[in-house]
């Protein structure tokens, strides 16, 4: 009986295994053997990635940019779940599906949607024109900012969905336990509900963080000059068949995405013990 | 024996024909792939030349609606030896590509364009130039100061006199040459400047002045038509064709032929296709077939050198083509060759310059 | 061993408490008073209010109606955190990212205690809960009869007023229960606190209280020390909730003729017992309050009745009996040398002392306070 539910539990797994070996394992070391070798052996590709400053200025400018968006979505996410959390049962799927909502639309959509809102005829300045508050437009499209509010706007749903599930785990008579033992309720939520929570919007975070690393439409469509994501690059690089080149800015910027996973995961890690065994509140 | 030799006969000839009829029926289910753009272009390519082309050739037309990344598909297919197209669209820059590539059969222009009528500059020896578009300055004419006409790159560069928002491409290829047309270089030495390292380092001093005043660097065309029709931006380099969904929506704007970059699209054979005879055929038929043009560009502004193109069309409507005579002698016909050399170096440079 | 604090125990009083939820009565005019040091279960099924009128106390719920008060001073518009008031929860609620000495120094730490002294107090605490050693665990390597001593031991060392333990034990087995109960006996005499307890298990409820109040749809239904309520239950609810009991119907005869038509027996009240029964219509007979051979007298009935089946439980047996008009009873007694244990379908006369059986009032509306 044991042994048979074994079998049938490790079974299941087979396909999502399949997957995950046919359609990424097979393509990363595809590209990784793309960047090292055309045709033969070579590192030039990443001799010349390496001693441009154009390529690490790139990389440098993508994640900064997605670790900002990861930590606004991770500061606005938090308030919004723990909401939804504490609502009743009905009402945090009514919620949810707020969330979600914009989730059905295209980003190229959301992006552009965005220009119509931030753009200089569009509906910020002509309110603000409208009532005075300017005569010239207020230049917000085409700038990093925009970038941040079409990007945050964008996976914001993401980084609520990951954080309240995990906060859905979290016993609510945790909370009432710390306020009877005399915590307000600022200290309820600081001392027993964050460090719990920690976890899963570090994880949502980091879903976002990857996520934003891959972006390049967006910050294109309105973004500023500056706002050149390593997509770009590899898009640009696999129009003119460059696969060699492309393939080598593909692994810098995976190698450069775990490195940062791996330092934010570090870095909660210390946040959270703080948290925990951090001074008298 | 007579007998026997005319019942032979008799066999002989049925067999023949039973054999022609069976050729004839083969021949009407001949049909070539095509791989071209989607889209309108698509719509009403089927239209005016597949189906035209059918009728007169019985041969069918399968189209593909080509993806931006076409030609990483192209080579995939002709290294793995399964090519699945027999004639495709070639831009002018993944010409030269794919002729390094070895990705394309060669032209037999004694079949395509037996009587030299095609300009020479059309003839390529792995594909035929069979459609223009061109890079050129779109000017919303109702945000132009009053009294005053944007006719240069020397005027776009203008600022004082031509004060607004303005936007570029996000893309090296162009502009240098647009750069370097404002600066006083001759059309005809653009691409002479452009190889040394100073005619270069020219173009670009030259975009350092224009930079504080772009708006924006656009990334695709739907783009600069949304900048241009949002009042976004006054004046931006776009495809030629854009300007009739700007017109038609109601949007005052008028192109600036002067100046223009003109990027001759190829028609090419992918190499190692099964059916190289009808391919070459349909290559004939799209490029000379003038009244099949005349017709095409009443819906789609991508006119080809078709001889006696212009005969009897719109002289309003002639005038809104790249090819048109007075149109092309005014641009200049950008070098896909310059940029397959150089796109990788000045890119770089070019993305380097843009972040700072 | 922690010294007794003057405050460490103090009274409570529910004065007239009622909180609706809607159309529901959760806690209708519940009136409670506990004395300081007390120990006093709320017994009750699941929805019989006992939960709500807890976390009353706690600050958890908002009264619609009432008072509560702790140490004559109302509590009701303070928030949990400044009631001073322990609790022990059903699920134990140790905060998992903190160990041991960290879980139980939260309360200190919260009061801003020195740190000599959070170390000396914790020290006490865990040592009281005999896990001394046990400080630098995660409540995750834990079992879960020490997970609720370390929730005990956070709920008492900040010496609150009260001590609120909700189905503390609900999650243990069997045998860890009846260990906690003694456990539990003895820091209630260390300590002198007062305890609330709630459960909905009579037997626990039995072994630890000063007072059981047993609750019905929102109120008290009868409150009294755990030997008078087993004994003298007031209504049919509570005997049938506390221990094992028959219920038997009677009748009122002519001339104080009291019948009971389901042992066809009938019994004459005497003149001093005349109020007996009063407005009633069934007693509450205890299996081991029928015994076989008792000699006739004024006070006694007795009745025939045949054996069913019978569960040997070691030095009691437990009989299964049919009356002659086939009611079933459950019948009692101890194992001895002149006790023989009586066979399937035999034939034997039962009695019982009218004193043992308690006139019983219907439903849960009992004479409250007794």
């Amino acid at each position: 009986m044991n042994a048979k539910k074994k079998f049938t539990s490790t079974w299941l797994l087979w396909p999502a295994l399949f997957m995950l070996v046919a359609f990424f394992l097979i393509p990363t070391l595809d590209i990784l053997r793309a960047s090292v070798y055309d045709p033969e052996f070579t590192t030039k590709h990443f001799a010349k990635l390496l001693g441009s400053n154009v390529y690490l200025d790139v990389l440098w400018r993508t994640i900064r940019l997605s670790v900002i968006v990861a930590l606004i979505c991770a500061v606005i996410a938090y308030p919004i779940s723990y909401f939804i959390v504490q609502r009743p049962r009905k009402q945090q799927i009514f919620f949810l599906f707020l969330v979600f909502i914009p989730l059905w639309m295209s980003v190229l959509i959301r992006s552009y949607a965005w220009m119509v809102v931030l753009g200089r005829e569009g509906m910020i300045n002509a309110l603000l024109i409208g009532l005075g508050f300017t005569d010239e437009p207020v230049k917000m499209l085409f700038t990093t900012g925009a970038v941040y509010v079409a990007m945050v706007q964008i996976l914001l749903p993401i980084q609520i969905v990951t954080c309240y599930s995990a906060m859905t785990e979290i016993d609510l008579d945790l909370m009432r336990a710390a306020r009877i033992l005399g915590a307000k309720p600022w200290q309820a939520i600081r001392r027993v509900f964050l460090p719990l929570s920690l976890d899963g919007t570090v994880t949502g975070a980091i879903i976002v963080f990857m996520l934003s690393m891959g972006f390049f439409i967006t910050p294109a469509l309105v973004g500023g000059r500056k706002d050149i994501m390593m997509a770009n690059l590899i898009e640009f690089q696999v129009q003119q068949l460059n696969w060699g080149f492309a393939a080598a800015i593909s692994i810098v910027l995976l190698i450069g995405t775990v490195l940062c996973v791996i330092i934010i995961k570090r870095l909660s890690k210390i946040l959270i013990r703080r948290l925990v065994g951090g001074g008298h509140a | 024996m007579t007998k026997l030799l005319k019942q032979f006969a008799k066999v002989a000839v049925a067999t023949l024909v039973v054999a022609g009829s069976a050729n004839l029926a083969l021949a009407a289910d001949k049909e070539i792939t095509f791989s071209g753009s989607g889209g309108v272009v698509g719509k009403v390519s089927k239209e005016v030349w597949w189906g035209p082309y059918t009728e007169a050739t019985g041969t069918k037309i399968n189209h593909v609606a080509a993806e931006a990344k076409r030609m990483p598909q192209l080579e995939a297919m002709v290294k793995s030896g399964n090519v699945l197209w027999d004639a495709m669209e070639v831009s002018a820059s993944d010409y030269p590509l794919g002729v390094k590539k070895g990705l394309f059969e060669a032209i037999d222009y004694s079949l395509v364009d037996p009587d030299n009528q095609l300009p020479a500059d059309t003839r390529e020896e792995f594909g035929v130039a069979y459609a223009a578009y061109s890079q050129v300055l779109i000017v919303r004419t109702d945000k132009l100061p009053d009294g005053k006409k944007m006719e240069s790159w020397a005027d776009f560069w203008d600022v004082e006199n031509f004060p607004g928002p303005r936007a570029l491409r996000g893309r090296a290829e162009d502009n240098l040459e647009f750069a370097l047309l404002a600066d006083g270089v001759p059309a005809e030495d653009i691409y002479k400047v452009l190889s040394t390292e100073e005619g270069l380092d020219r173009a670009f001093a030259k975009l350092d002045e224009i930079k504080p005043h772009i708006t924006t660097w656009w990334t695709s065309g739907a783009q600069s038509v949304q900048l241009l029709s949002d009042g976004e931006v006054y004046f931006c380099p776009s495809y030629n064709g854009r300007i009739t969904t700007l017109v038609s929506s109601g949007i005052p704007a008028e192109i600036v032929w002067n100046g223009g970059a003109m990027h001759k699209s190829y028609i090419a054979i992918p190499k190692g296709t099964e059916h190289l005879k009808e391919a070459t055929e349909y290559v004939k038929f799209r490029t000379t077939s003038a009244d099949r043009m005349r017709e095409y560009v009443t819906h789609l502004p991508y006119p080809g050198w078709a001889p006696g193109l212009f005969d009897g069309m719109d002289p309003k409507m002639a005038a809104n083509m790249p090819t048109f005579p007075a149109n092309q002698k005014v641009q200049f016909s950008a070098s896909a060759e310059f940029w397959a050399e150089n796109l990788d170096a000045i890119q770089e440079r070019w993305t380097e310059w843009l972040l700072q | 061993m922690i010294e007794r604090d003057v405050e460490f125990g103090a009274s409570v009083t529910f004065d007239g408490v009622s909180k609706t939820y809607g159309a529901v009565k959760a806690l209708s005019d519940f009136n409670l008073s506990i004395q300081r040091g007390e120990f006093v279960t709320l017994l009750g099924p699941s929805g019989s209010g006992k939960t709500t009128a807890l976390n009353v106390l706690a600050g958890f719920v908002d009264a619609t109606e009432g008072d509560v008060r702790v140490n004559k001073n109302s509590i009701l518009g303070l928030p949990p955190e400044r009631r001073n008031i322990g609790m022990v929860f059903q699920n134990y609620s140790l905060f998992p990212h903190m160990n041991v000495f960290e879980n139980v120094a939260f309360p200190l730490r919260l009061r801003k205690v020195a740190q000599d002294e959070v170390k000396r107090r914790v020290g006490e605490s865990l040592a009281m809960v005999q896990l001394n050693d046990f400080g630098d665990r995660m409540p995750n390597q834990l079992s879960g009869g020490q997970r609720q001593r370390v929730a005990f031991a956070r709920a008492i060392v900040f010496e609150p007023s009260v001590l609120l333990m909700d189905e503390p034990l609900g999650a243990l087995d069997l045998k860890l229960r009846e260990a906690m109960q003694l456990e539990i006996k003895r820091y209630h005499k260390q300590l002198g606190c007062t305890i609330l307890f709630v459960t909905h298990d009579q037997g626990e409820a039995l072994a630890l209280s000063d007072r059981i109040a047993v609750m019905g749809e929102g109120r008290i239904v009868q409150i009294d020390t755990p030997d008078r309520i087993y004994d003298e239950p007031n209504s049919k609810y509570v005997a049938d909730f506390i221990g094992t009991t028959n219920i038997v119907d009677f009748e009122r005869g002519p001339s104080s003729i009291i019948r009971f038509p389901a042992l066809n027996a009938e019994f004459e009240l005497q003149e001093n017992d005349k109020s007996w029964g009063q407005g009633q219509n069934s007693i509450s007979l205890r299996p081991e309050k029928l015994h076989r051979d008792i000699s006739p007298s004024d006070h006694v009935i007795i009745f025939d009745a045949s054996v069913e089946e019978y569960l040997f439980l070691g030095n009691i047996i437990q009989y299964s009996v049919r009356t002659t008009t086939g009611k079933t009873l459950l019948f009692q007694e101890h194992r001895g040398p002149s006790v023989p244990i009586l066979a399937r379908g035999e034939s034997l006369k039962l009695a019982f002392s009218i004193n043992d059986a308690r006139p019983l009032d219907e439903g849960t509306h009992g004479s409250g306070h007794t």
